[in-house]
């Protein structure tokens, strides 16, 4: 049922007057592909009003110990369940200062849920395991990907027009671990944008 | 001072020179030796050991460094993780709440007593750093952190730390704790009192030390004279661009000076042992020549006829040696002493020979008695040739033994000698009684009968006798004249004594001055033959001549045959003599007529030469003259000795055709037994006989019996020394067949026989006249 809803509100936002899609590959100091990057871009004319769905669920699972997904893109407001899927119990907490919170010791097939109020990075951890890692990027702008296995995304409708061009990953070695570019965003048809980043 | 330079010097040598030098020299070289290789030895193998025990020190103080360290970055990493780990921290750090984290890390810093603890977040900003941090290190900090770094030396400015980090995560790295030691210098030098001995640990950045260091390993440096071990080895850096090491270094030549009392009491404890080899091997070697000196002390007291004996010591091989030394010595002595008793006595009798009896009258000369008188008494045996020859030398020996044994106990205290052969002489005094009494107590001494290997024997002796001082008072000259005597003594007939007189000796020089004439005389042709004839009445001719010596003295004129003939009879002078007459007869004879014949007379010592039958061959064959005109006259005393080689030799001659004459016979023995035993050829009845023929009867009957007992022979005779017609006209009628004498011719010269042979018919009137 959520999934459902959730490709509807996806069909309506795709559906700008004049918009262009955008490809992007982030690549590291060395070449290689960077999985995982959070790409947002801020178009110069501002953000198109209402509210911002994306075609995944708000949701970050534990499962055999670990967050999934890795790595989730939320848009502002949104509230985040963390189903337990575990035998065992979790204490996921979050230091950054989008959001600094904790859910103490919850166990199987328990959920909880946080709401992000502000955009930004959040990185979760697990208190009682140390290897767990998750982030949250939580984004105010609907045009935000991240990168597959080999490094590229897609960002579809985009304004057209200038727009900044944010490139996030856990480990970038930069304030926030961000980068910023500028983009011409073309009205209507594709470009392709290579990104190289320098990691940790 | 010449002197007693060389006297140091020829002692010098007589040390280098002995036995005992030697061995003291070898033994003490040897120990020596033997001190000094131990002795390099130790030094070598101090040194070598002490460079291992160094380096091992080193190689342990590196590794107790490299324990001590790690024990302590695990210390302090678990501590600093502890606090990383802790949930309220890491919010403290990820929020940024500094206040917070200093008192958090301050706290920590108390409870474990540590230098150093602060915070460095992802950014590289510091918090709880005790100090002030020079510029730029915060961020090479952080670069090391990032880049991992986790533990190892941290240098900040001057200062060193022991630190390890751990990194803060939410869960991504945020930021890391860092906990540090100082590393001043208590805390090295309480890691030098790790080590048995003082490394003087010390930390310098790698880049401080010379390029060419090899790390991990001890090397020697020569630093200002001294050896210097030094081994640099590399630690944990912190920061990987910082490289650190650890230096440890040690003094050689002060780990070695440790060792020097020992190489001293070692070089000390040498030397004492080369002073007591060479005291001991001295002592040894004194011991071991001390009977070798002894030895060679009585070897040369031996050699100056000393017979020195060695006292035995030990039972060694230099016991034994002596022991063979002494007895050696005996033996020689006692053979010394033989041959001495044989140099000076006679082997058979054991009386003094002619040697000791020379040295007794030499001495008894030098010592004269004043009141009594000694005389040299020289004797020998008549007729002992006979004795040997007929009862054979061991009879003759042992009559020498009884007359040696009866000569001893004659003499009582004198001194009796056996001279060689039958000779004995006698020194004795005349303290008990006269010489003249001795002398013939001593005729009558040898002189009784004796018994010999079942023979009776009557020994005779004649006596010369010598009084010392008087007649001589060497030796040489006692001896001879006593022989002197005793050769008078013989002359005057045998078993009497005769004192030597002057004249005697006088006699002696004649005889011998003739002696050395004669021997003149034959090179100088100063002999000449004369020839008396023989007639036979018979024949009424000369039927021979009998060859007469005569000897022309060119200062004393015509010498009597009576007196040089006996001369060279007794000094065999004739020998050549007779030979030459043989020789000259048979000359002259090949030239007269066939029936003529030549007499020669031949003497005994002739007969006793074997050379005789050689020369009369010689002689008949050189001059051709036929055997049967040489007629050899002999005497009968040509048988008293030898008689059975002289009948060999004269049949041999016999055979060969030689006629044989025995002449003058009828004095002397006469032994009818002689005729019998040889065919003479013709007799020649003495001139004795003749003399008496006119004035005695019985002269007449032994001619007429001579003459017929030779007719029954078959045995021609002649009458010698007929000097008057009377005496012919009796030989005639008795029946003698030749006569020889001044009534019908003297004798004459060569060239007068011719004449005499030419005029053969006025001598024949004559015979018959």
């Amino acid at each position: 049922m959520k999934t459902v809803l959730a490709i509807v509100a996806a069909s309506f936002a795709a559906l700008p007057v004049q918009a262009g899609n955008v490809g992007i590959r982030v690549v590291d100091a060395g070449g290689k592909p960077v999985a995982d990057a959070v790409v947002t871009i801020h178009p110069a004319s501002g953000v198109p009003a209402g509210p911002i769905r994306f075609p995944w669920a708000n949701q970050v699972i534990q499962k055999n110990i670990a967050f999934n997904p890795g790595t989730l893109i939320v848009p502002v407001g949104a509230t985040v369940t963390f189903p337990n899927q575990d035998k065992v119990r979790h204490h996921v907490y979050s230091f950054s200062k989008a959001a600094k919170f904790e859910i103490k010791l919850f166990g199987r097939d328990e959920s909880r849920s946080y709401t992000f109020r502000t955009p930004g990075a959040v990185a979760l951890g697990c208190n009682i395991h140390d290897s767990m890692s998750g982030f949250i990027k939580v984004v105010d702008t609907p045009f935000a990907a991240k990168t597959n296995a080999t490094g590229g995304t897609l960002v579809e409708g985009v304004t057209g027009g200038k727009a900044k061009l944010t490139v996030w990953h856990p480990r970038l070695r930069a304030k926030d671990n961000e980068a910023v570019f500028d983009l011409d965003v073309p009205a209507s048809g594709e470009i392709a944008k290579r990104i190289q980043i320098v990691l940790r | 001072m010449a002197g007693g330079i060389s006297g140091l010097r020829r002692g010098a040598e007589r040390l280098g020179a002995s036995l005992s030098a030697k061995m003291t020299l070898f033994y003490a070289g040897l120990f020596a030796l033997a001190a000094a290789l131990i002795l390099l030895g130790a030094q070598t193998g101090i040194s070598a050991y002490a460079e291992r025990m160094v380096a091992s020190e080193m190689a342990a103080g590196a590794k107790v460094f490299d324990r001590v360290t790690t024990m302590r970055y695990a210390q302090l990493g678990d501590a600093g993780r502890v606090l990383a780990a802790d949930f309220g921290f890491r919010e403290a750090a990820a929020t940024g709440d500094a206040p917070t984290i200093a008192s958090a890390l301050d706290s920590l810093k108390g409870r474990l007593d540590l230098d150093q603890a602060f915070f460095v977040d992802i950014d590289g900003n510091l918090t709880g750093f005790a100090g002030a941090l020079p510029a730029g290190e915060a961020e090479t900090l952080r670069a090391a952190l990032e880049g991992g770094a986790d533990r190892g030396v941290l240098r900040i400015g001057d200062l060193r730390f022991n630190a390890a980090a751990a990194p803060v995560e939410a869960p991504m790295t945020i930021g890391w704790v860092v906990f540090g030691n100082a590393l001043d210098g208590g805390e090295m030098a309480a890691l030098s009192k790790l080590s048995a001995i003082d490394l003087a640990p010390r930390i310098v950045p790698a880049s401080d030390l010379p390029a060419d260091m090899a790390l991990g390993t001890a090397s020697e440096i020569d630093a200002s004279g001294e050896r210097m071990l030094v081994q640099a080895s590399p630690i944990a850096s912190f920061r990987s661009d910082d490289p650190q090491a650890l230096l440890l270094e040690y003094s050689l030549t002060h780990a070695l000076a440790q060792y020097a009392p020992m190489l001293w009491s070692l070089l000390i404890c040498g030397i004492v042992g080369v002073m007591m080899a060479a005291a001991g091997s001295w002592l040894l070697a004194k011991r071991i020549t001390r009977p070798i000196r002894a030895l060679d002390a009585a070897a040369r007291r031996v050699a100056q006829g000393d017979y020195a004996q060695v006292a035995v010591e030990t039972r060694d091989e230099l016991g034994t040696l002596a022991d063979s030394f002494n007895r050696m010595v005996d033996d020689i002595g006692e053979r010394e002493r033989q041959i001495t008793h044989m140099a000076l006595h006679d082997g058979l009798t054991g009386l003094a020979n002619r040697t000791l009896l020379r040295e007794h009258l030499a001495m008894t000369v030098a010592r004269p008695s004043i009141d009594r008188k000694q005389a040299l008494f020289c004797l020998d045996l008549d007729n002992f040739k006979v004795v040997n020859d007929t009862l054979g030398h061991p009879t003759g020996d042992a009559l020498l033994c009884e007359i040696a044994r009866r000569l001893s106990d004659f003499a009582g205290d004198g001194f009796v000698a056996r001279l060689g052969g039958d000779e004995f002489a006698l020194v004795i005094d005349d303290s008990q009684r006269p010489l003249d009494r001795i002398a013939h107590e001593l005729i009558q001494t040898v002189a009784s009968p004796c018994i010999v290997n079942g023979h009776r024997i009557v020994p005779g002796t004649s006596v010369g006798i010598s009084i010392l001082g008087a007649d001589g008072i060497d030796s040489v000259t006692l001896v001879k004249n006593a022989d002197l005597a005793l050769y008078r003594a013989k002359h005057d007939g045998r078993g009497g004594y005769r004192f030597f007189e002057a004249e005697m000796d006088a006699e002696a020089q004649k005889r011998r001055q003739m002696e050395l004439d004669l021997h003149d005389a034959i090179a100088e042709g100063q002999l000449s033959l004369m020839f008396q004839p023989l007639f036979d009445l018979n024949q009424g001719r000369v039927s021979a001549f009998e060859a007469l010596l005569r000897w022309h003295h060119p200062t004393r004129g015509l010498v009597s045959p009576v007196d040089f003939i006996p001369l060279a009879e007794d000094t065999g002078l004739i020998i050549p003599i007779g030979e030459w007459v043989i020789r000259e007869a048979c000359r002259v004879a090949k030239g007269w007529p066939d029936h003529v014949r030549v007499a020669v007379n031949v003497s005994p010592v002739q007969f006793r030469n074997p050379g005789l039958n050689t020369v009369i061959l010689q002689a008949l064959s050189e001059t051709g003259l036929p055997p049967n005109r040489l007629e050899l006259e002999i005497t009968e005393s040509l048988f008293i000795d030898n008689a059975e080689t002289t009948l060999a030799s004269l049949h041999s001659l016999r055979a060969l055709g030689v006629r044989v004459a025995l002449d003058d016979f009828g004095t002397g023995y006469s032994s009818l037994s002689y005729l019998r035993s040889f065919p003479f050829d013709k007799i020649k009845i003495d001139r004795s006989f003749i003399i008496d023929l006119l004035n005695s009867e019985g002269a007449t009957a032994i001619i007429k019996s001579i003459t017929t007992l030779a007719e029954a022979l078959g045995m021609e005779t002649t009458a010698e020394g007929v000097e008057s017609a009377g005496q012919m006209d009796i030989l005639r009628e008795q029946g003698c067949s030749h006569i020889q004498g001044y009534y019908f011719s003297k004798p004459v010269t060569e060239d007068a026989v011719a004449a005499m042979l030419d005029g053969g018919a006025e001598a024949r009137r004559a015979a018959n006249g």
